[in-house]
């Protein structure tokens, strides 16, 4: 069984090993970089920046309530941006390894239909490779959305390709769009001594997300001197004596920002342009490939995973629908629980959801019970200094179902692993509240929520 | 372990299924996931695959239908002691009798075992459940008056717990579903439970009733009649427009004497018609022929839950006044049940119209031992092409069934093409 599959990012290379597993022929093309955005331009380096921001914080904020005294520490940019290639290059090597250790043609170079069941691979300096299969799977990806307004190609707008590696931190940054994105750069930026402004067209920033966990973080925000402008629309970006100018409009009339430099993170879109589709009929839906629950698209040989079909742009997302797709095109059937799909945002403090968020689950009809901790009362959240957040459990009042799990606070990233589980085996709150959790930890948080929500918390005061 | 290979309930309703096909024999390794044999009920057949590993030890039912959960093979390692198993199966297979038509039961027993508050339980079965680690106000009692026995708590503790998620157990409760009724490999998930409870509820809803009757004598008749008459024949069909329109004038210029109908004029014009192609009023005997220089012409008479053909005589030689005032009187009487056997037998040729119904066609089956059938349809006022115009015209389609046996399709053809022509221009039997 011959699996070509186009693009290696983390749903691609994922999609790979998994075949190779299943003991496929596969072929893996790439045109940039193995590891695709995710190791690349997202997820890693991002988390690189994050984690150097917070260290520096430390060192400058609570690091001498422990008597550590440090004076004069310093960040240099120079040294950081190293050290995030070199994770960068460590990782994509090590998934370079794996693809030679599961016998995995790796071909570099941009991958086009010529038929459905024949790619044509151009490489940088010329030289096209055939590459012919019985399954193909597209896993190309997405780019960041321009938005089509007045001035946006002027120099010193950038999206998130440009903000991971500038040469400097620029004295003040406006960042279009409030997501997930936007957050964790205001995040970075806003350590570092840039004085951020987060421009956000909804009435939140962090929209996707239980509100009541991003409300510590709004709170942090403040505290950094992060401005927020939600229900505002950018109009136009213009230039200033300080570099650029956004203009904007809101119900309170219009405002502009001054900033050096303006970051565009209002969204993705997928890749697909150059894959000459149009070949072999396969439909797309506003540049994104329509797919089945299989990951199949109208063209039953032809499969498509990850941001390049534009359902749930993330990275593990993009990995499980790789698993899904392999698994479909060898026969075996997939068994992955897509309500499991866990949302992080690596600032401080972090945040974490996965099921259904307090709103949703009113819309969805339940008799909503939930379950509120707050982290200031934990105790390893203290000794590890980050107090700031909370942690919510969602139930169905009628069966006591775990219908979602959200966390604000210190590794909340990792602890939405149970949450994830619960939602996974059905488990009511009872499984949480019966499951007895490690003392100290944060996770403990975790099961006081769970107690909370027949108000049964010990450490809650009534 | 050596375990029992069951018939498998593939479905809600399924009681009982045919087992055929067996792809082992006693000796051979089975592996998890081999087919080992076909299941067939009257909804469907299945491979059903062997749920766990070892070697095929017997197979207690090879070609029968068999009823569900009735176990029909053991599976077990090559030499292990399995005449336990095998003594149970002896006595099993009488129990899974009994098992379904407590089904129905089943509900109400751990009800009433519950809701009392003693739980009625033998003093030695409930030794055997503490033995065991049983919950046996979990169990179902079959003894008298419902009481846990214990074999009871033993089959209890043997039965592979169904894997379930803590939502859908509680559901489970609240909705009153039985879970040992979902039957899934995998863990029964919530979306299981409601789709179980939303398929009992609708078959309570549309409470699905059978009623049996038996056939009626002049039924049976028809039915066999025409069973006959389908698997002697081979039978094709022809249609024709006609245009009525010269048929109505006939009618009109003979109201003030007689009222006509346009089965009366049909019979009439067939009956002179059929005497030039003989073998549309034929009979095959063997391998003769019967023509006849006479037609009996049958006219098909709807009666009160059945059919009824009664004969004119020599319709040939009859004027429409006469057929006419016969056909009514025959009809009648048929319709009160009052025939005679004579005139229901005899016939040559039949027809018969479903036109007031609005039919436009339909293949009517040959009256044995006649070798055609006509059907008339309904009149249609439909646009016709003449001499390059649309004209509105009354248009009625004819259906002929003709046994090939005898009757060509030239033939067939031939008469209906005349037979149209005499409808249209009646004045042509005045020749």
């Amino acid at each position: 069984m011959k699996i070509a599959i186009i693009g290696g990012g983390p749903g691609g290379y994922v999609a790979a090993i998994r075949g190779a597993q299943l003991n496929a022929e596969v072929t893996l093309i790439e045109k940039e970089h193995i590891g695709g955005t995710c190791l690349n331009k997202g997820c890693i380096p991002t988390k690189v920046l994050l984690h150097a921001a917070g260290e520096f914080e430390n060192v400058n904020k609570s690091l001498k309530d422990y008597g550590i005294m440090v004076t004069g520490a310093e960040l240099d940019w120079d040294k950081l941006q190293k050290r995030k290639t070199i994770i960068v290059r460590k990782l994509v090597a090590g998934v370079d390894n794996l693809l030679k250790n599961n016998k995995i043609t790796k071909i570099m170079g941009e991958g086009s239909f010529i038929d459905k069941n024949t790619i044509m691979v151009k490489a940088d300096d010329g030289t096209q490779t055939i590459v012919d299969f019985d399954y193909a799977v597209i896993a190309t990806g997405s780019k960041p959305v321009i938005i089509p307004i007045p001035g946006v190609n002027l120099p010193g707008v950038i999206t998130s390709d440009e903000a991971l590696s500038l040469d400097k931190i620029p004295s003040s940054m406006v960042i279009i769009g409030g997501g997930v994105i936007g957050a964790e750069f205001a995040a970075v930026y806003g350590t570092l001594g840039c004085k951020v402004t987060i421009i956000e067209m909804l009435p939140n920033i962090v929209a996707n997300m239980d509100q009541d966990i991003v409300a510590p973080l709004k709170d942090r925000f403040k505290k950094k001197g992060i401005e927020i402008y939600t229900n505002t629309k950018v109009v136009s970006i213009s230039e200033s004596e300080e570099g650029l100018r956004v203009n904007t409009v809101s119900d309170d009339g219009e405002k502009s920002f001054a900033a050096e430099k303006v970051l565009l993170s209002i969204g993705r879109k997928p890749v697909t342009d150059n894959l000459a589709l149009e070949n072999i009929r396969v439909e797309t839906n506003r540049g994104a490939v329509v797919v089945n629950k299989n990951m199949q698209t109208n063209i039953p040989n032809i499969y498509a995973i990850g941001d390049a079909i534009a359902g749930i742009m993330l990275a593990h997302v993009a990995s499980a629908e790789g698993i899904v797709a392999v698994e479909s095109i060898m026969n075996k059937k997939p068994s992955i629980d897509f309500k499991t799909i866990p949302y992080c945002v690596y600032t401080k403090p972090e945040l974490a959801g996965v099921g259904l968020t307090e709103e949703q689950a009113i819309q969805k009809g339940y008799g909503v019970k939930t379950g509120v901790f707050p982290m200031q009362i934990n105790g390893k959240a203290m000794i590890e200094a980050e107090q700031e957040g909370l942690v919510k459990y969602v139930t169905d009042g009628a069966t006591g179902e775990v219908l979602g799990l959200h966390i604000a606070g210190p590794g909340a990233t990792e602890l939405i692993a149970e949450g994830a589980l619960a939602v996974r085996l059905e488990a009511t709150i009872d499984e949480i509240t019966s499951t007895i959790h490690a003392h100290p930890t944060v996770a403990e948080s975790l099961h006081e929520a769970a107690h909370a929500v027949h108000n049964n918390a010990i450490h809650i005061p009534k | 372990m050596a375990e029992f290979v069951l018939m498998p309930k593939m479905g809600l309703t399924m009681t009982e299924g045919l087992l055929t096909n067996w792809r082992k024999q006693e000796g051979d390794t089975v592996n998890k996931g081999d087919v080992l044999f076909d299941v067939e009920t009257d909804k469907l057949t299945n491979e059903v695959e062997a749920k766990s590993s070892g070697v095929l030890r017997k197979i207690l039912v090879s070609e029968e239908t068999v009823k569900i959960l009735v176990p029909v093979a053991v599976i077990g390692t090559a030499d292990e002691d399995i005449s336990e198993l095998l003594k149970q199966a002896g006595g099993k297979a009488e129990e899974a009798v009994p098992e379904i038509k407590e089904e129905p039961k089943a509900e109400a027993v751990p009800a009433a075992t519950k809701e009392g508050d003693r739980i009625k339980i033998s003093p030695r079965a409930k030794k055997t459940a503490k033995d065991l680690n049983v919950d046996y106000s979990l169990v179902t009692g079959t003894g008298p008056a419902g009481a846990i026995t214990e074999d009871d708590i033993k089959q209890f503790a043997e039965k592979p717990k169904t894997k379930i998620s803590p939502t859908a157990s509680v559901v489970a409760e609240q909705l009153n579903v039985d879970t040992d009724e979902i039957h899934k490999d995998t863990r029964i998930m919530k979306e299981d439970v409601v789709k179980y409870k939303l398929d009992e509820n609708l078959a309570k809803y549309a409470d699905p009733q059978e009623y049996r009757k038996p056939m009626s004598t002049m039924r049976k008749v028809i039915a066999k009649r025409m069973l006959e008459s389908v698997q002697t024949s081979p039978s094709v069909s022809f249609n024709i427009k006609v245009d009525t329109t010269a048929m109505k004038q006939l009618r009109d210029d003979l109201k003030d004497n007689i009222k006509v109908s346009y089965t009366d004029i049909l019979v009439k014009i067939v009956s002179m018609v059929l005497l030039n192609y003989p073998l549309l009023n034929s009979t095959v005997d063997g391998n003769e022929i019967i023509t006849r220089n006479y037609v009996n012409m049958g006219v098909a008479v709807a009666v009160p839950a059945g059919l009824l053909v009664p004969v004119v005589k020599f319709s040939n030689a009859k004027g429409l006044k006469d057929i006419s005032k016969e056909i009514k009187d025959l009809g009648e009487r048929a319709r009160t049940n009052r025939l005679t056997q004579d005139e229901l037998t005899g016939g040559t040729f039949t027809v018969s119209n479903l036109g007031m119904f609005g039919i436009e066609s339909f293949t009517p089956i040959i009256n044995q031992p006649e070798v055609a059938i006509l059907g008339v349809n309904a009149i249609i006022q439909e646009p016709v092409a003449v001499n390059g115009e649309l004209v509105i015209k009354p248009m009625m389609n004819l259906s002929l069934t003709a046994d090939h046996r005898v009757v060509d399709g030239a033939v067939a053809a031939e008469f209906m093409s005349k037979l149209k022509e005499y409808m249209e221009k009646p004045g042509l039997l005045l020749l």
